[in-house]
């Protein structure tokens, strides 16, 4: 009988525990996102009173979408952005992460320093990277004179613009997939490649059979994380080059940040919102689903 | 801990770790040492690498608009932190005691909200700011900054109560204690470096925060990082400044994040699925 009790009271404790964070999450979480479909539903914008209201052709935004060339260019962009954005930090993480594999105090004390660019606040990498590519005052174009050798102004070049936020992101974010292939790589236990080792193995053969298939599963979650933050570049984008030259760097997040708050046509920005939330919930669903099946294959 | 297949590090090896931290790091000092420099040594060409250091950037930051949002930085960033750790907690504590099913649907449910991209929180934010007059205070920014951290908090201090043994309770629980006393007087005190390593990555979401704060502040409740961007846009352009304000909003940021280096991974996995 008092055992029922404790069960009780603890179970009591358990949902006063829970409830208040329950109904702040719903409120500041769910509670915005419907009313975002709701006023992506209108035409709604801050000049026209009444417009919050209308809801005579509630699918009118989404009809706009396919046939606006720059909802669609903003789509290719954000995928340019992403696909090279992920496919660098992947790759120069690894290698970061495979270098400073070593037992060393020194290493370990240097490590902290590789994660700087992570954890600077956006809008700092984005100033630094500001520095860098201004002409009259960057180091890369002092260089560039030293050496006699004209570089083009990147940030506002058709060609160059997407290449040079490209960078910038994956300077910010290459240290996020190095600290977690590094965690992976100290889980293969030494045995594995002393044995490779023993049966005559070079050290490429080593990466190649027994480092890389240990990190895979690392590889693809870190990749994966990165996509879906990848959508998060608006500090770079905005102080970089504002979505330009014309809309060469405008990706979908900046596009819906454009449309609210600099023409105030916030049903229609909503709707673009609405569609990009629903593109990065898909894709996240559409990974962890494979990463299930992935587990339940092995 | 140490047995793991870290190659022992070879000269070789720590030389070209070095030069691959310096050229990592390079724009990061470059900005750094611009902070010290006078305007005119900042165009200067080639650019002096020996120059004696001035102070006159954070000085004259300190004299003008840039130190109070500074303080508004530093209030709505901890004043959220507080108020994300007070709703949190208990929450965490409940979902890693509740053996009930559905807990890791909701623990996931939980996360997804942090995954949106901010922008789809800007918009019905700053309508509602706009309509209650929310707008460019520093209760909207904790208000909003609350709501970003708490899925973190949750996500963060889970594992911390799992570790603490549940027998532990219950002996207490026998002896009759009442659950709350139990969950203030035993366990809170056990996963005390655990809130505090979940408290320092709140506080460092908060006060990186540039979105929210460009879209839902104006001039009152401006934080540090949007005016570091002001001037660029109105005062024409004082890299002297701009660097200054620049190493100013990261100082916290570093000094911070080496105090949780441990717990960083969790703490950036949990917000890297923010979006």
């Amino acid at each position: 009988m008092k055992q029922g009790g404790i069960d009780e009271e603890r179970r009591r404790f358990i949902a006063f525990a829970l409830t208040p964070s329950l109904i702040v999450l719903f409120a500041v979480a769910v509670l915005p996102a419907i009313y975002l479909v709701v006023t992506s539903l209108t035409p709604f914008q801050l000049t026209a009173p009444g417009s919050a209201t209308d809801f005579s052709a509630p699918l009118r935004n989404y009809g706009l979408l396919p046939g606006d060339p720059r909802f669609v260019n903003s789509l290719v962009v954000q995928a340019k952005l992403s696909f090279w954005g992920v496919l660098f930090q992947v790759l120069l993480g690894m290698l970061l992460a495979l270098l400073l594999n070593v037992q060393s105090r020194f290493v370990e004390f240097a490590r902290t320093f590789f994660l700087i660019p992570m954890v600077l606040p956006p809008i700092v990498v984005a100033v630094i990277w500001k520095l860098i590519y201004t002409p009259d005052i960057s180091p890369l174009y002092y260089a560039a004179q030293a050496l006699h050798f004209t570089m083009p102004a990147l940030t506002s070049s058709v060609d160059f613009a997407l290449t040079a936020i490209i960078i910038a992101d994956t300077w910010e974010w290459l240290p996020f997939t190095f600290l977690m292939v590094l965690a992976a790589l100290q889980t293969i236990p030494d045995e594995y490649s002393e044995a490779a080792l023993v049966d005559g193995a070079n050290r490429l053969q080593i990466f190649w059979y027994v480092t890389l298939p240990f990190i895979t599963p690392i590889l693809v979650i870190s990749g994966m994380f990165r996509l879906i933050d990848s959508v998060k570049a608006f500090p770079l984008i905005f102080l970089l080059t504002s979505g330009g030259p014309g809309t060469v760097t405008e990706v979908t997040n900046y596009y819906a940040y454009l449309l609210a708050f600099d023409t105030n046509e916030i049903g229609y920005s909503s709707a673009v919102t609405v569609v990009m939330l629903l593109l990065v919930a898909g894709i996240s669903l559409g990974l962890v689903w494979m990463g299930r099946r992935r587990e339940a294959m092995a | 801990m140490s047995e793991h297949s870290g190659r022992h590090a070879t000269p070789g090896r720590l030389v070209a770790i070095t030069i691959t931290l310096l050229i990592l790091l390079s724009p990061f000092l470059w900005l750094l040492q611009m902070s010290f420099k006078s305007n005119d040594q900042i165009l200067q060409f080639p650019p002096p690498l020996i120059f004696t250091p001035t102070l006159e950037n954070y000085i004259s930051l300190w004299h003008s608009a840039f130190s109070a949002s500074f303080v508004n930085s530093l209030l709505s960033a901890s004043l959220s932190t507080a108020l994300a750790l007070l709703f949190g907690i208990p929450a965490a504590y409940a979902l890693s005691r509740w053996a009930g099913r559905g807990k890791h649907g909701l623990s996931f449910a939980i996360l997804v909200t942090r995954m949106a991209p901010p922008i789809a929180f800007t918009i019905p934010f700053f309508l509602f700011y706009r309509w209650i007059g929310l707008l460019d205070t520093i209760t909207g920014l904790v208000l909003v900054y609350t709501s970003f951290n708490l899925p973190l908090v949750i996500w963060m201090m889970q594992p911390f109560f799992d570790t603490v043994p549940i027998s532990l309770e219950e002996a207490a629980l026998v002896d009759g204690a009442r659950t709350r006393t139990v969950f203030t007087k035993i366990v809170l005190p056990m996963v005390t470096p655990g809130i505090a390593a979940t408290a320092i990555l709140c506080f460092l979401y908060a006060w990186n925060d540039f979105f929210f704060a460009l879209i839902l502040t104006r001039t009152n409740a401006r934080t540090a990082p949007v005016a570091v961007v002001n001037f660029m846009n109105y005062e024409g352009w004082e890299w002297g400044k701009i660097a200054a304000g620049g190493s100013l909003v990261m100082a916290p940021v570093l000094i911070f994040s080496l105090a949780v280096r441990r717990y960083l991974v969790s703490g950036l996995t949990a917000g890297a699925v923010k979006g």
